[in-house]
């Protein structure tokens, strides 16, 4: 099936199986790496991309779903400015640890801030339901929080 | 100590802006042309024979198949960090006889992912029997049981399994009898803990490419590439030159990749008959069946006398190995380290023994056993103190194994004197920020919101090091050279797990040399370009690793200065140069105090270049002659819901004697993260088995595996983080380790503050709701 969307700005068009997964055709066939695949359960939220500025979990997403969306992975947003915020407190505030997770929460905290749906730091905490083994959050929190701070003030 | 000027800041590590966009490669991510894509056949059955393995399908569709008659059939080990001796060996990289639900039996290699999974279920297996599997230690060594292993090996001969008794270990010190005789009190309990998941994020994955002359490089999920590299010589007979694996970064490992992960064998069995490169990635489903922890059976009793010093402790310790032995024979070793090392008993006796059982193989998960010997002697403290009415706190001060004593935390072999200890300023400090006056009594508390504080105290050792080469390997290497634009290049085999260990040894050569850490270069590493490095585990990469990459500095420092001396002429000799960060030149220079002569270190690389003086630099291989250890405290306040028996964390505040540290920002990242490792341990991470089939319940899905999200932690400023203003001597610029000892007391301190809010002790992890609701009903407390 051909299958036409945006990703990162870009038009891409390409011939799946119906049954074929996003995080598939964006990792084997488009060789989008910053994609990760943790559970492939649509648990851990490593592999999320923004489909129509929404984050959702690659792995239980089909790729023929995303006909005509755009869709957008970290490497898309490389020069947006919340987004550099983003990262620029992840990285300063000791928020990345392995790194397996960081793109995953980065693109949820975007569209959370983003859409409003983050207002404060105390709702930080219920928006990001992505799992980090490494950090216990605290500086992910922190690191969010403060971006979340800036865009409201 | 004067003032630094790198160590102890904040600094954001290195590679966090490649993990932030997604440019960061792990191994999964690596793709070279013409690979096959491996994928492994698992028993079915967690106890049985195979008669015959039909590979027919999968051939005809065009895979590469192996099955046991195509690898070594030899018995091996995956982790090698004791000497060989003490090695024992029972596991094959396929089997005709699986011995826990989810061994590999076969594998298969294709062109792509989906033919890769066609071809693997095609694959046929005829069993001659299956056993009803053995998933408890105590019924597999009674005498009838069926054996899950008859001969293995130990080192280079071959030994009987009796019992299903995988090792054993005893010791005695003192005369424990005559001890209980002494005591006032004595308390008998008996502890099981969950067999606990890593979920490490990255799944486990390799990649093998097999190159003309029979050299293969492998990629790998890895904590010791050079480790990786024996085993897999000494499996396929092909020489440690030939075989180079190559540092990847990792997503987190946590103890999981200590030892060689069973899928890397496999695909380098599959890449030598396929003469192609061969990757293998594990489903979230498959890396459960590839590790996880070992399940504690402890039994402890202890003596005290009525002005609260201990007199006695007996302690038998019954680990539930799972089917192959990812050498818990050293862990018997440390779980008695651990209990030796918290207080002085007097007078002790310990008898340890591994026990097979089907299960998935056990192995270390962050802090080697301590998290659990901590827990169980934590409680039982806590309980003498309330049963002798004195302060935990202060029973704690007066009884801890401390300055001056012996530590031998990483077991009987591997012993030292502790030259640095912050145990009294962290309980004393972490008792006024928690306010651990207003804790209060468990019967004074009542309706249906209670919140208790309780305190847990511990400890990690950094490292496996000692004055004496015992049972254990632990010794690293590096190199550090100068380049010619006065750059440096630092190589080292120690990976990153994510802990920041490699910029924490940046910053100790930057402050060595007085050079800024942007002029370091933190080189890719391989097992042919790098001395060899045990492991990054036991928390040393910061302690044995940081203080080899000291001396390789103070190395090229004295070889800098004598070029600087070459050039310059004037000096009286080298120890009148000085280098220094030159705020005009914005660059490090070599410098005479008090005179204008100055020379930059780009100057004196380019001249040492251009005048064929040869290229400054040091090879250093280093043993660190002891374990020092990272005390720990943890002061936790819940919450329990007595209505759903539901528990949150209200506060924390977690004290760590890290000695110096290198990066707080790192070290604090530690804390938070051992925290809520161990919010899980004590409430609930476990992987069930079904008794009957010996099946992880839910098939091993994430979803049925709960870590901690985002909600379930305190808020960021709830959680307190203090430092002991203490100096390790042994450490480099007076640091120790800490990524298990920010774990290790914490579970402790999360169940004695359980007990303060509902006034129940639970013996047996994880604590579930359903088992505090059995509690309060039974007391007839449910608080409606």
């Amino acid at each position: 099936m051909i299958v036409r969307f945006t990703l990162n700005n870009k038009p891409v068009e390409v011939d799946v199986d119906p049954r074929e997964t996003l995080i598939n055709t964006l990792r084997l066939r488009l060789r989008v790496k910053s994609v990760k695949r943790g559970c492939e359960r649509g648990e851990c939220g490593s592999c999320t991309v923004l489909v129509n500025g929404y984050p959702v979990t690659s792995c239980i997403m089909l790729t023929i779903q995303v006909n005509n969306a755009d869709v957008k992975t970290v490497e898309g947003l490389v020069g947006d400015s919340l987004f550099e915020k983003l990262a620029k407190s992840f990285i300063e505030s000791g928020a990345v640890q392995c790194g397996f997770c960081t793109p995953g929460i980065l693109l949820t905290a975007y569209a959370g801030i983003k859409q409003g749906r983050i207002r404060s730091a105390e709702n930080v905490k219920e928006y990001i339901g992505n799992l980090c083994r490494c950090t216990g959050y605290v500086k992910i929190i922190e690191a969010i929080a403060r971006v979340t701070q800036e865009a409201h003030e | 100590m004067g003032e630094f000027k790198f160590i102890g800041k904040r600094t954001p590590r290195r590679d966090a802006e490649a993990k932030a966009t997604g440019s960061l490669k792990y191994t999964y991510d690596l793709e070279v042309p013409g690979m096959l894509i491996g994928r492994i056949v698992r028993s079915p059955y967690a106890f049985a024979d195979i008669r015959r393995i039909d590979v027919s399908e999968a051939v005809k569709i065009g895979a590469v198949v192996v099955t046991p008659d195509d690898v070594p059939q030899k018995p091996y080990n995956p982790r090698l960090i004791s000497i060989q001796e003490a090695t024992f060996k029972d596991t094959y990289i396929l089997t005709y006889k699986p011995r826990y639900l989810g061994e590999p039996v076969a594998a298969v290699a294709a062109t792509s992912e989906e033919l890769a999974q066609r071809a693997a279920e095609s694959i046929r297996l005829e069993f001659e029997r299956i056993y009803k599997p053995i998933l408890e230690p105590l019924e597999a060594m009674k005498p009838d049981a069926p054996r899950i292993h008859e001969r293995i090996m130990k080192g280079d001969r071959w030994i009987e399994v009796e019992n299903n008794i995988a090792a054993r270990l005893d010791y005695e010190e003192g005369d424990v009898e005559w001890g209980f005789e002494e005591a006032d009190v004595v308390v008998d309990r008996t502890f099981k803990t969950g067999k606990r998941y890593h979920m490490q994020l990255e799944p486990k994955a390799v990649l093998v490419i097999p190159e003309p002359g029979g050299r293969i490089t492998i990629y790998t999920t890895t904590q010791s590439i050079h480790n990786t590299r024996i085993l897999i010589s000494q499996l396929f007979d092909i020489p440690e030159s030939r075989v180079n694996v190559v540092r990847v970064p990792i997503g987190g490992s946590f103890g999981s990749s200590i030892q060689t992960n069973y899928l890397v064998p496999i695909a380098v069995a599959l890449a030598l008959k396929a003469k192609k490169p061969v990757k293998i990635a594990y489903t979230r489903e498959e890396d459960i069946l590839d590790h996880s922890n070992f399940v504690f059976h402890f039994k402890i009793r202890i003596g005290a006398r009525k002005e609260g010093v201990f007199t006695a402790a007996e302690f038998t310790n019954v680990l539930d190995v799972g089917a192959h032995q990812v050498q818990p024979y050293p862990l018997l070793g440390t779980c008695l380290g651990w209990f030796v090392s918290m207080y002085k008993w007097r007078n002790i006796r310990y008898r340890g023994l591994a026990v097979y059982t089907n299960k998935v193989p056990g192995c270390a998960l962050r802090g080697y056993g301590a998290p659990e010997v901590q827990w169980a002697v934590e409680t039982i403290v806590d309980e003498i103190a309330e049963k002798l009415g004195i302060d935990p706190i202060e029973i704690r001060l007066k009884n801890y194994v401390g300055k001056g004593d012996i530590f031998w935390g990483q077991g009987p072999t591997v012993k030292s004197v502790i030259r640095s200890d912050g145990v009294p300023e962290l309980l004393l400090r972490g008792r006024d920020i928690v306010g651990w006056n207003r804790r209060g009594h468990p019967q004074e508390k009542t309706g249906r919101f209670r919140r208790g504080i309780g305190v847990g105290r511990g400890f990690h050792t950094s490292g496996a090091g000692g004055p004496i080469s015992g049972e254990v390997i632990d010794y690293t290497g590096c190199i550090l050279k100068l380049n010619e634009d006065g750059t440096l290049d630092y190589i080292t085999a120690l990976q990153d797990h994510g802990g920041g260990t490699l910029d924490a040894h940046v910053k100790i050569i930057a402050e060595e040399l007085g050079v800024p850490p942007g002029l370091i270069n933190i080189a890719s590493a391989s097992t042919e370009t790098t001395p060899y490095d045990v492991c990054t585990h036991a928390s040393r990469g910061t302690y044995v690793g940081g203080e080899c990459a000291r001396r390789a500095a103070q190395i090229v420092k004295q070889k800098i200065v004598e070029a600087a001396l070459r050039i310059i002429g004037k000096a009286v000799n080298p120890e009148a140069l000085k280098i220094g960060y030159d705020e005009e030149l914005k660059q490090p220079v070599v410098y005479i105090e008090g005179s204008d002569t100055k020379i930059t270190l780009a100057e004196i690389a380019r001249t040492a270049w251009q005048r064929n003086w040869g290229t400054i630099g040091a090879f250093v291989t280093y043993r660190a002659t002891s374990a020092p250890p990272s005390f720990t405290v943890y002061f936790v306040e819940v919450e329990v819901d007595t209505w759903t028996g539901k528990v949150r964390p209200i506060r924390v505040v977690a004290g760590a004697d890290v000695g110096t540290p290198i990066n707080p920002d790192m070290v604090e990242g530690q804390l938070h993260g051992g925290f809520a490792m161990a919010w899980g341990m004590a409430f609930t991470e476990n992987t069930v088995y079904d008794q009957d089939t010996g099946e992880i319940m839910g098939r091993g899905l994430i979803t049925d595996y709960k870590i901690l999200t985002a909600a379930d932690v305190p808020a960021p400023e709830e959680f307190t983080v203090i430092l002991a203003s203490t100096n390790e001597p042994t450490g480099p610029y007076g640091a120790k380790g800490l990524g298990e000892a920010a774990m290790n007391p914490a579970v402790a301190a999360i169940l004695n503050a359980l007990y303060n809010a509902i006034g129940v002790r639970f013996y047996e992890l994880p604590v579930t709701p359903d088992k505090i609701i059995e509690a309060l009903r039974e007391r007839g407390d449910l608080g409606w």
